[in-house]
């Protein structure tokens, strides 16, 4: 019964903490599916496999969306142009590297903000890394799914049949060009056309479908976390997590599996803050908002499987060398 | 006959929803989750049970969340009203769960919330969590040491973060001490040993750690029930306790208080 009392107390005090973060979250990621054109943005970026790459990890300041929002941002941009350099370095790194989650993560870690830099640091060198040499593929269309190079705009050999001869609702362009209009990456197009009261509304209605899923998504993981916490011997936690090497593979696996969000993963890594080691809290915050289930299932419509396994191999080696090297030589 | 038993369960997730025009009932439900969630957060600021929840400095984004929420809630009400559907469906953001599920969880622990009260860790969780181990540790290190303060106006916590900076018991004693907190009995030490008790929030109660001080008894520690609440006043001696030389109060005064509001320190 006690066990039960306090359990139920840390998830509450879980889902208490973490929700006007996921609100502030949603709004952001709502605001922005509406009243941004990545068109604009994409000119000004630079084109370089390096700075590319950096200038994608670092875009996420300015879009502040969590791992469910840049899917469909990322999908965007490489639609509408964006070397893959910055469309990879955004997708890897505007989880973790924008405002809101860098709040968040303060806020939870306040007493060691070694993990509030280095989770920046490390996304940073990860994301960069790997959106360097996914620069190396000139040509994205091999590694994308057959829907996002439909929509890509140089239509080449391949894609020689009109667009308007394949099923779906299209919209002709001025240009000669098509928008499927039942898909995401187009929906944006038409939203400028649209006066002010109807498109706060349907942000609104966004930040509430939104919630709803991420919300969900998050109880699940406060519980899990509250669970852990009460239910499992602290023996057991201590053996798995005061090891170098179990502890980050323990986390990098939880982050994989709970999926939760990465504006509110701060505070779940931080119920486990006693327990485990530096790094493999580090671990989770770097790795779960780079790949999850829920992200992989995402990531689906957009590369194909073979680009999704080297992002995830890739990230994964690395997320785990550096939390290594945290746990065997700084803490 | 079996089309009916196929609704049923469904039925009986969805409390007072009338399944008839699917849309209709999401909507409802919609209104129910933010409505649900909105009402818990503002059960917890109004009877002020936030506090066994939140460190008080982000209570106001707590507080700003329900406001948020009942906004939300009173928006996509009129709009249910209305009888207005959505313009269209915002595209973009899947996750691992299915809508109607997820806004059933939702609500099901927003129920949850209104229905239960959080209470403050008790002598058990600092006993698991390893009060007795970490005795003169705080999982943080300390960002200020606060000399001037006079070392009875110290908390449980100012004590183990002084301690932390200067460890040798001996270079208290005699100073004066006013504590309170909840008693511990830990295991492994003599029967005129407790333990007082607070636990150190630092964010929210995902991580709440203990932390206490010995308090060296006249009597049986059994005239001090565990969780019980005291108010402590008396000198620094230094004492050996389970084949450790510790820190320790010796007790002018013990008095026996009501739970605090707020029983943590930060």
């Amino acid at each position: 019964m006690e066990q039960l009392s306090n359990g139920l107390t840390l998830f509450f005090s879980l889902l208490v903490e973490a929700i006007p973060f996921l609100l502030i979250g949603v709004t952001f990621s709502s605001l922005l599916l509406f009243f941004v054109d990545e068109r604009t943005l994409i000119k000004l970026l630079p084109k370089g496999p390096l700075m590319g790459a950096l200038a994608g990890s670092l875009m996420g300041v300015f879009f502040p969306v969590c791992e469910c929002g840049n899917v469909p941002v990322a999908r965007r941009l490489i639609v509408q142009g964006a070397p893959a350099s910055v469309a990879v370095g955004f997708l890897l790194a505007a989880p973790t590297i924008n405002p809101v989650v860098f709040w968040a993560t303060w806020v939870a870690f306040r007493d060691q903000p070694e993990i509030v830099f280095l989770r920046v640091i490390f996304t940073l060198i990860i994301a960069v890394t790997i959106a360097w040499v996914f620069s190396r593929q000139k040509d994205l269309r091999p590694i994308l799914q057959n829907a996002v190079v439909r929509q890509m705009p140089q239509v080449q050999k391949k894609e020689q049949v009109n667009p308007l001869l394949r099923s779906g609702t299209y919209l002709l362009q001025t240009d000669g060009a098509a928008i499927q209009l039942d898909d995401p990456a187009a929906v944006l197009a038409q939203k400028p056309d649209q006066p002010l009261a109807t498109k706060l509304q349907l942000v609104v209605d966004n930040m509430i479908q939104e919630l709803k899923e991420l919300g969900a998504v998050l109880v699940l993981g406060s519980a899990i976390a509250a669970f852990v916490q009460v239910a499992i011997p602290r023996d057991w936690i201590l053996a798995l997590g005061q090891n170098f090497i179990t502890s980050i593979i323990a986390m990098m696996v939880l982050a994989a599996v709970v999926s939760i969000c990465s504006t509110v993963d701060s505070f779940f890594a931080l119920s486990f803050a006693s327990t485990f080691t530096t790094g493999s809290q580090l671990a989770f915050l770097v790795f779960g908002p780079m790949i999850d289930l829920k992200n992989i299932g995402l990531l689906m419509t957009l590369f194909k499987p073979r680009a999704i396994f080297y992002i995830f191999i890739l990230g994964a080696q690395m997320c785990f060398i550096l939390t290594l090297f945290m746990n065997l030589y700084v803490s | 006959m079996s089309a009916r038993r196929n609704r049923k369960p469904r039925k009986k997730k969805t409390p007072k929803r009338s399944p008839q025009k699917p849309w209709f009932n999401q909507q409802w439900l919609d209104v129910a989750v933010l409505a649900a969630w909105s009402l818990t957060l503002f059960r917890y600021w109004i009877t002020g049970k936030l506090f066994l929840l939140l460190h008080p400095d982000y209570m106001w984004l707590a507080n700003g969340a329900a406001m948020v929420l009942l906004a939300m809630a009173l928006f996509k009400l009129i709009k249910t009203i209305k009888g207005q559907r959505r313009v269209q469906p915002a595209p973009g953001h899947t996750t691992l769960l299915p809508p109607q599920i997820s806004s059933l969880i939702l609500l099901a622990v927003a129920v949850l919330g209104l229905i239960y009260t959080p209470r403050a860790f008790a002598s058990d969780t600092a006993i698991q969590r390893g009060v007795s181990d970490t005795l003169t540790m705080t999982r943080s290190q300390p960002q200020r040491f606060v000399r001037q303060t006079s070392s009875d106006e110290r908390t449980i916590i100012d004590w183990i973060r002084t301690l932390n900076v200067y460890p040798e018991p001996d270079a208290y004693t005699g100073q004066n001490v006013k504590v309170s907190g909840f008693v511990i009995h830990p295991d492994t030490w003599p029967e005129d040993y407790l333990m007082v008790s607070r636990f150190v929030l630092t964010c929210c109660a995902a991580d709440a750690y203990p932390v206490g001080l010995p308090v060296q008894l006249a009597v049986s520690r059994q005239a001090y029930n565990p969780d019980s609440w005291l108010d402590i006043e008396g000198k620094m001696v230094t004492a050996t306790i389970d084949g450790q030389r510790q820190l320790t109060i010796e007790p002018t005064k013990i008095e026996t208080i009501p739970e605090p509001r707020n029983p943590y320190e930060y």
